[in-house]
């Protein structure tokens, strides 16, 4: 159902019009900061409602099944590039991440912020546009097009508000995603002229060039820039090497944002484009991604029991986290994409609170250390039990989000490489233990260092509040979430509809 | 007594390099009468005669000239290639009033220059007689010699001129003996009549004379255009020169060495394809690898906009190797977009500089980002635009060229393109971490922005922008230019 | 074969001639060397049958504007070069002009140099002309290349006023 009122549209450029919207209140911070905030609220209020209304026409579809909401309009027509936007399940919870993300970056870094207010919030929302963008396009430029303008701002976040090797980090960001991208650039290129030469209409549009008959040589080649690509934003294992710098130096928005989105693109980018593309480029990968799949979760979860700075500890622990989601991708059946779907999301939330958490007490101590913290549970009660929650939820308890989409991705992957699945789950168990270290030593043992720690304030106890009851609701009753990825996902791995 | 049959002349073929030379004339003549102090008055007059000549350029469109027995031939590829030249043109006139005003040079003969100069890149585009493209760019090649050497009184000034007048003399040397050598073998020096006798005589593959006027060809428009390894005058021409001559020679110039270039090369010796593609092959992969690298250690604004010149140039040469409308095109795209960023550049850093300071240095830019925002926007969108990076004209710009090379089979120049793109990144975002991540040593007060620079400023940020992102009509006249 | 035995002899002066220019310390032998260049190309034309080129060629360049040449070297008072310059860049360039020069060499005897030949042979330029067929053609075929040239000599007289007269 292409729509009528530019929903899709509207959604991308909201960020962006509020961006507009700041330049004349520029110097006036207190403005900047609600104006920003409201866009983004804005934005989030319509993706709700877009997932409210979504049951009523998800039968409706666009050129390609599934999609309940598309947009197609002419752009650069010599090229056969299309502004087409598409949202289907998968594409439904990951713009309402993204809208939901979004505003808690912004109340994260309400009063952590001092200098060069507005450019923040500015950068914030362009970004937010572009991750919209990323998660609806459906033109392989466009997609392109997106995926580049995300990669700005998030370069400024951290080189100008970031801590430590701030300007190392962010370059060291922008140069590893870019190198990645371009060789995805002249493999969309590849395929748009083998696509274009095969069937005489040369288009960018994901639905056509789905039917594309490639030489199985032809298309490893053009699989492997993909996954490069995707591989290096999500991250995989041997070119993760940017992401524990960038994290670490990052502002807590820009972490949040980084951990929480960015990474998600990386999957999203596989699920939607690399997988569907070349299936059997794909296949023949498949050993590959479950080999980096569980270094990336052992590994990750090991360096992350050795850190001593608790923002590079979270930042490892997504290496391990994304790695479930590797796996989930890389099983393709039903059950462990849905895992995977889901734990994105769960990352997204888990993780970013845990970011979240970790600001506060740099906000307040000046310090990240582990060894500089202890005994918060008796100084600090409410953000003890919020870093307690999180930490669970990350760890995989049972009744909280993690553990759905880690036990759907280990009983999808199970069936396909029951050694893939046992060796993740060792991960699980370096998860669990270098998390119970953390909330030990930070909130359990005896009070080291004293310092003077304020408990939350309102506002951080309303960002903490929402994450906290998000994580609760996708791990007691993730089914309405499951209910929405379902088709989708039946429809990618070819299963039919369920 | 016998008379001289005279030939068509048709002054429609060369009407834009009629109206600039003669204004170029009547401004020598009336600065004259015109104070030193007032001589921007020229510069308002050859912006008037650039955008007259500008719509006769538009009014051409579609309906090929040709002139003087053949010798020149305005074509919708010309008139592509003049419609850049006429946009560096006026940008570079727009941002010299104030720095030649700084510096205390600002003599009425440099609007003239630039207009000649301007008139010679015109006959390159257009000409089809190997002579007329000789003159053309001698034409242009002795303008900017004076105008690189134009600031008399600074040694670094005369250092460019000096070097450049050499060495380009040089290199017009090289192309000279291989026009020669070519119509040697062929007996003629129309471009087309050259590609119908080696056809006839089948003289493509056998002939070494053909061969060797090809490949000297090849190096002397290699010069002009910057390519390595061929490059070596590049950046102490670049630097020491005036900067807004920078400006104009780091892209019109270009334009018209590519645009002389393809013609001579596709029209003329379509059949010694397979031999000049791959000699254009290793030259681009030379120079966008020789480019990058070298800009990645440089500390002197302008000498790594002088490399990453020449790293442009490859990349332009991507697009000659491929060779077919996709390519052709996206040179053309390519050189206008390049037009606006690099001279949007150069605009800034025009400004960034004082008297006796010329403040080239990145370190200088530390803390600009906050001081003046909107100028450290513009820089930015200019960076990232060549950087190649979306939305940007730049960025279309290569994914056209990319493209063609794809098309044509080249995947390998391709990807060592992108390599090479990727890492030019590094030093544009270096220019960035400075102006908005370190904090600023100086408070840039001396820094005003006159009406002409800031009118450069909106058009270079307009034409990086607008083609970036309804990339659409430019790329359909591109098309419509290709000369195959 | 005389003939080509005197090309050779005018030749080997021309180059040797050209290599004195720009060996020679003293600017002054350096500037007669090139009148010397001069005449052997003049040599030339008229062994080309182009007699009107050879003595335009010996009046405007080995006469007017050497003179002026020397002329302006008398004038400045050039001191002569005396630091020698014996880097490895010389010795680099050498040999890589040698070795071009042999592979230049080495591939002209492998191969046939055949050009065309035009419309102008001995023939064509006794009954017509030497002079007469240069006029035609420059006032022709070459007309837009000729007046070119016109631009050309005002961007150099432009050039010569703005870089070297003292109050401009």
């Amino acid at each position: 159902m292409p729509n009528d009122y530019l929903i899709l549209t509207i959604l991308v450029f909201i960020p962006l019009t509020g961006c507009l919207l700041l330049v004349p209140v520029w110097s006036r911070v207190e403005w900047a900061r609600r104006i920003a905030l409201g866009a983004a609220l804005l934005d989030l209020v319509l993706a709700c409602w877009v997932y409210a209304a979504a049951p009523a026409v998800i039968a409706g579809g666009g050129t390609l099944p599934g999609f309940f909401l598309w947009e197609d309009l002419p752009w650069i027509e010599r090229f056969g590039i299309r502004y087409t936007l598409g949202m289907d399940g998968i594409a439904l919870p990951m713009v309402l991440l993204t809208a939901f993300i979004t505003v808690i970056a912004m109340l994260v870094s309400w009063r952590a912020i001092k200098e060069r207010v507005t450019f923040h919030y500015f950068l914030i929302l362009v970004m937010e546009t572009g991750i919209m963008g990323v998660f609806l396009s459906l033109d392989l430029f466009l997609f392109y097009l997106f995926w580049e303008v995300m990669l700005i701002p998030m370069f400024f976040l951290i080189g100008i508000w970031g801590h430590g090797r701030r300007i190392y980090s962010a370059v060291k960001f922008f140069l590893f995603t870019l190198a990645g991208s371009l060789l995805m650039l002249l493999a969309i290129i590849g395929l748009y002229l083998i696509h274009g030469d095969q069937s005489g209409a040369y288009t960018f549009g994901l639905p056509a060039l789905l039917h594309t008959q490639i030489a199985s040589g032809a298309s490893l080649w053009l699989f492997a820039a993909f996954l490069l690509a995707f591989a290096i934003k999500v991250p995989i294992f041997p070119v993760h090497t940017w992401l524990p710098d960038a994290h670490t130096d990052a502002p807590t928005a820009g972490s949040v944002i980084l951990a929480a989105l960015l990474l998600k693109t990386g999957a999203y980018g596989l699920i939607r484009f690399g997988y569907p593309l070349f299936p059997e480029a794909a296949r023949t990968f498949t050993p590959l991604l479950y080999i980096l799949g569980v270094i990336g979760i052992i590994y990750g979860s090991w360096v992350a029991f050795a850190q001593a700075d608790m923002k590079r500890l979270v930042a490892y622990s997504s290496v391990g986290h994304m790695g479930f989601v590797v796996l989930g991708i890389a099983a393709w059946t039903p059950v462990a994409l849905s895992g995977a779907v889901m734990q994105m999301v769960n990352h997204g939330v888990t993780t970013g609170a845990l970011f979240a958490l970790v600001g506060m007490l740099d906000e307040r101590s000046g310090t990240r250390s582990i060894a500089a913290f202890g005994g918060l549970w008796g100084k600090a009660p409410v953000y003890s039990f919020f870093f307690l929650l999180f930490s669970l939820a990350s760890l995989g308890l049972p009744g909280l989000n993690n553990f759905v989409g880690e036990f759907l991705v280990l009983a999808g992957v199970f069936r396909v490489s029951p050694i893939a699945a046992c060796f993740a789950f060792v991960g699980v168990v370096v998860t669990l233990i270098y998390m119970l270290r953390l909330v030990q030593e930070v909130l359990f043992v005896g009070e080291r260092t004293p310092l003077p720690l304020a408990d939350i304030s309102f506002r951080e106890g309303i960002v903490l509040g929402v994450m906290g009851v998000t994580v609760i609701i996708l791990g007691v009753y993730p089914a309405p979430f499951l209910d929405l990825v379902s088709m989708p996902v039946a429809l990618l791995t070819g299963g039919g509809l369920p | 007594m016998e008379t001289i049959a005279m030939p068509a002349i048709n002054f429609a073929a060369i009407m834009p390099e009629t109206i600039l030379s003669v204004i170029a004339m009547a401004l020598l003549l009336i600065n004259v009468f015109v104070p030193s102090e007032q001589k921007a008055y020229l510069g308002y007059l050859s912006l008037i005669g650039i955008v007259v000549t500008f719509f006769t350029v538009i009014g051409g469109w579609g309906t090929p000239q040709e002139g003087f027995n053949g010798s020149v031939m305005q074509d919708n590829f010309a008139l592509f290639f003049k419609g850049i030249f006429l946009v560096s043109a006026a940008l570079s006139i727009l941002i010299s009033d104030q720095y030649m005003k700084r510096e205390e040079c600002n003599h009425g003969e440099l609007y003239p220059l630039i207009l000649l100069a301007t008139c010679g890149m015109m006959l390159m585009a257009s000409g089809t007689d190997l002579m007329t493209i000789f003159l053309g760019l001698e034409l242009l090649s002795v303008s900017l010699y004076v105008l690189a050497g134009f600031q008399r009184d600074s040694l670094k000034s005369n250092e460019a001129g000096l070097k450049y007048f050499l060495l380009g003399a040089f290199s017009t040397g090289f192309l000279l003996y291989g026009m020669a050598l070519i119509y040697g073998a062929t007996g003629t020096t129309r471009i087309a009549a050259i590609a119908s006798y080696v056809a006839q005589n089948s003289l493509a593959g056998s002939n070494l004379m053909l061969l060797i006027g090809m490949v000297l060809m090849a190096v002397g428009f290699s010069f002009k255009i910057a390519a390595a390894p061929f490059h070596m005058w590049t950046p102490d021409v670049y630097e020491g020169a005036p900067t807004p001559m920078t400006a104009f020679m780091s892209v019109g110039p270009k334009a018209a060495g590519f645009a002389a270039f393809v013609r001579v090369f596709v029209i003329a010796l379509p059949t010694l394809r397979a031999d000049w593609a791959d000699l254009l092959w290793v030259l681009a992969v030379l120079t966008m690898t020789v480019g990058n690298i070298t800009a990645l250690y440089q500390k002197n604004i302008k000498r790594m906009l002088a490399y990453s010149s020449i790293a442009h140039a490859g990349y332009v040469l991507v697009g000659f190797v491929a060779g077919n409308a996709v390519g052709t095109a996206g040179i053309m795209f390519y050189m206008l977009s390049y037009a606006f960023m690099n001279i949007g550049a150069f605009a800034i850093i025009v400004l960034v500089g004082k008297k006796g300071e010329p403040n080239n240095n990145v370190e200088d830019y530390a803390g600009f980002g906050f001081k003046h925002p909107l100028l450290a926007v513009c820089m930015s969108i200019f960076l990232f635009s060549l950087a190649g990076i979306p939305p940007a004209a730049g960025f279309i710009g290569k994914f056209y060229l990319f493209s063609g090379a794809i098309q044509a089979g080249y995947i390998w120049l391709a990807i060592i393109g992108v390599l090479n793109s990727a890492a030019s990144v590094y030093y544009y975002l270096r220019v960035m971490v400075f102006m908005y991540m370190k904090d600023p040593v100086e408070e840039f007060d001396w820094l005003k922005v006159s009406p002409a620079i800031a009118l450069c400023l909106i058009i270079a940020v307009a034409g990086v922008l607008i083609p970036g992102i309804v990339p659409g009509y430019l790329l359909e006249l591109a098309q419509k230019a290709v000369l195959l | 074969m005389l003939e080509s035995l005197f090309f050779l002899i005018v030749a080997a002066v021309a180059v040797l001639s050209g290599i004195l220019v720009i060996t020679c310390k003293n600017p002054i032998n350096s500037a007669l060397s090139l009148i010397l260049t001069f005449f052997c190309v003049a040599t030339f034309y008229v062994m080309l049958e182009a007699p009107f080129m050879a003595a335009v060629q010996v009046i405007v360049y080995a006469g007017a504007i050497m003179v002026l040449i020397v002329f302006v070297i008398m004038l400045l008072n050039i001191k002569t070069e005396t630091d020698k310059r014996t880097s490895h860049a010389v010795l680099i360039s050498s040999i890589i002009g040698l070795f071009v020069l042999f592979e230049t060499i080495y591939f002209l005897n492998r191969s046939s140099l055949t050009g065309s030949k035009g419309l102008m042979d001995s023939a064509m330029i006794k009954s017509v002309g030497h002079t007469e067929i240069i006029g035609k053609a420059l006032f022709t075929d070459f007309l837009l290349p000729f007046e070119i040239t016109s631009l050309l000599l005002l961007v150099a007289i432009v050039g010569a006023v703005v870089v070297s007269k003292r109050k401009i």
